[in-house]
């Protein structure tokens, strides 16, 4: 624990690798962003109209929860970008299991973007009147869940991009196309057309962000999500586990 | 004047093969990248789009309108980047940041020559560019627009305007790398992605000081929505639709102005980020 707890903190100081004017932008356009989205949910929902148990407020919290916690509903390991780098390399040769140092680091680089962005956006929106409390206390749970299995899901990108040859763009590409709308990060459920949401909410990527924000605002039924929920991380770790152990031979490094 | 162009069309004609060599040389690598393209495009817009259908219409445009705002935005975004993406040409900061204008300087060709012809990639980066095309034909098609040679001329026009203002935005931002060679890098990225995160949206619920500075100093604005009101005839204040055009010369003007005065820079200082054994640090 202790060497983990050493891994995260230096994380936290090692985040700002391309300086406070490249981190400030981030924010900033992740702040442009939501106002886009907000703008969006003010245009299509009349102030005290209900679409579906869709209210302005509650949409408007969803849209700024989703942005504070982005780093938690969708886990990001370095894996990707060590893979290609070659970083990955180092840590095989510490005394320390492999997915714990990574969970460290990941866990370590939340600390500035929760506290600097996620944290202020909350309190500007409590303030504003739109405070995040969740409408059902398995908000929580769900979270934990959905942050558990991300990094599952992770992992197993990170085996799509070792089978692809280090194409990290590529994956990265494909990966952004799939989270933007498969995981309801961008969009809730309720909100897809044709009775899509109700399919999409149960499958391994619908249960990441969508599941929690659902819960948050009321959209969500608990049983039926937190028990997609725990199906999918009892079968997306052992897969990720499995694949990343198949995988280890044919990781390929540039380096440098 | 005609040497020169002679000799951009020939370094078009370069980069186009390059590109073809570049999806040729290994196939499978060329299809997959290829295809994440057009997976991320359609993607990008996609979410809006439902929203749309949903709610039959957003902030006063029908559901096909909006359709077309994403077909003009996809088109713009992917001509842009088909014409000036390769090479981090368009991430102008990741070239300056990194200490690769030497690599330019010592050619045998004016750099805004590189410039302008380096980043054209017709073959391998030309999916949002026809993903636009089907989408802004489609949705003219459902909305019945008139086709003449002076709406088509209008919108090419805007286009350009468009594309000159996405690049003007980056090139000013990026023009800070020759300063912060480190701190700097990754500017032009942010920028590009600012203006494309919020560019795709119908703007007409904003407050009116947002809009304002939506439509200057952060022109996500003219990214797509005001070309796509005044192109729907939805607009047609004479000030409205020369406006796009005059923010694309300031930007233009003004990033000219900042990446020759960083060249200077340069040339003094130079940008360390190599060491002796090839490592960027």
């Amino acid at each position: 624990m202790k060497a983990f707890l050493a891994t995260a903190r230096l994380c936290v100081r090692n985040k700002n690798d391309f300086g406070v004017l490249w981190t400030l932008g981030e924010y900033l356009l992740k702040l442009i962003s939501l106002l886009a989205q907000a703008m969006v949910w003010c245009a299509v929902l009349p102030e005290g109209a209900a679409v579906d148990g869709m209210t302005r407020r509650s949409m408007l919290v969803y849209i700024a929860v989703s942005s504070a916690l982005a780093p938690l509903l969708d886990v990001r390991t370095p894996v990707s970008s060590w893979l290609h780098e070659g970083t990955m390399l180092d840590l095989f040769r510490r005394p320390c299991s492999v997915y714990g140092q990574l969970v460290a680091h990941t866990a370590g680089s939340w600390c500035i973007p929760l506290c600097c962005y996620g944290l202020p956006l909350l309190g500007i929106a409590s303030l504003l009147g739109y405070p995040p409390v969740p409408a059902s206390p398995w908000f929580f749970l769900s979270l934990a869940l959905c942050v558990a299995q991300g990094f599952a899901v992770d992992f197993l990108f990170a085996c799509l991009l070792i089978r692809m040859n280090n194409l990290e763009w590529t994956v990265h590409s494909i990966r952004n196309a799939l989270t933007a709308l498969l995981t309801g990060g961008l969009i809730p459920f309720a909100a897809l057309p044709w009775g899509l949401g109700r399919w999409l909410e149960l499958s391994p990527l619908g249960t990441l962000a969508g599941a929690p924000l659902a819960l948050l605002t009321g959209l969500g039924d608990p049983t039926r999500l937190l028990t997609a929920q725990i199906f999918w991380n009892c079968t997306l770790w052992p897969l990720a586990l499995w694949a990343f152990r198949a995988s280890r031979e044919r990781m390929v490094s540039y380096g440098g | 004047m005609a040497a020169k162009i002679r000799q951009l069309l020939r370094l078009y004609a370069l980069y186009g093969r390059m590109d073809w060599h570049f999806l040729m040389r290994d196939k499978r690598t060329g299809f997959l990248c290829v295809i994440s393209d057009w997976f991320a495009t359609l993607s990008s817009i996609s979410g809006i789009a439902l929203l749309a259908i949903r709610f039959d219409g957003i902030g006063g445009l029908s559901a096909d309108e909006i359709l077309w705002m994403l077909g003009f935005f996809t088109l713009a975004d992917g001509t842009t980047w088909m014409l000036l993406g390769a090479f981090n040409n368009l991430h102008i900061s990741r070239r300056i940041g990194r200490g690769q204008v030497d690599h330019m300087l010592i050619q045998p060709v004016p750099l805004w020559m590189q410039l302008l012809t380096g980043g054209f990639m017709p073959f391998s980066g030309n999916s949002g560019f026809l993903a636009g095309v089907i989408l802004t034909a489609v949705a003219t098609a459902r909305l019945h627009l008139p086709l003449t040679p002076g709406w088509l001329a209008t919108l090419i026009l805007y286009l350009l305007a468009r594309m000159a203002i996405a690049a003007g935005c980056s090139f000013l931002t990026g023009s800070a790398a020759f300063y912060k060679p480190v701190a700097s890098e990754e500017l032009s990225s942010v920028t590009l992605d600012a203006l494309n995160a919020a560019g795709k949206y119908p703007l007409a619920a904003l407050p009116e000081w947002l809009l304002t500075v939506f439509m200057t100093v952060l022109p996500v604005g003219l990214m797509a929505y005001l070309p796509s009101m005044i192109l729907l005839h939805k607009i047609d204040a004479p000030l409205a639709c020369a406006w796009p055009f005059a923010v694309s010369a300031a930007f233009l003007s003004l990033a000219g102005w900042m990446f020759r005065k960083g060249l200077k820079h340069y040339a003094e200082h130079g940008c360390p980020r190599y060491k002796d054994m090839g490592h960027r640090c």
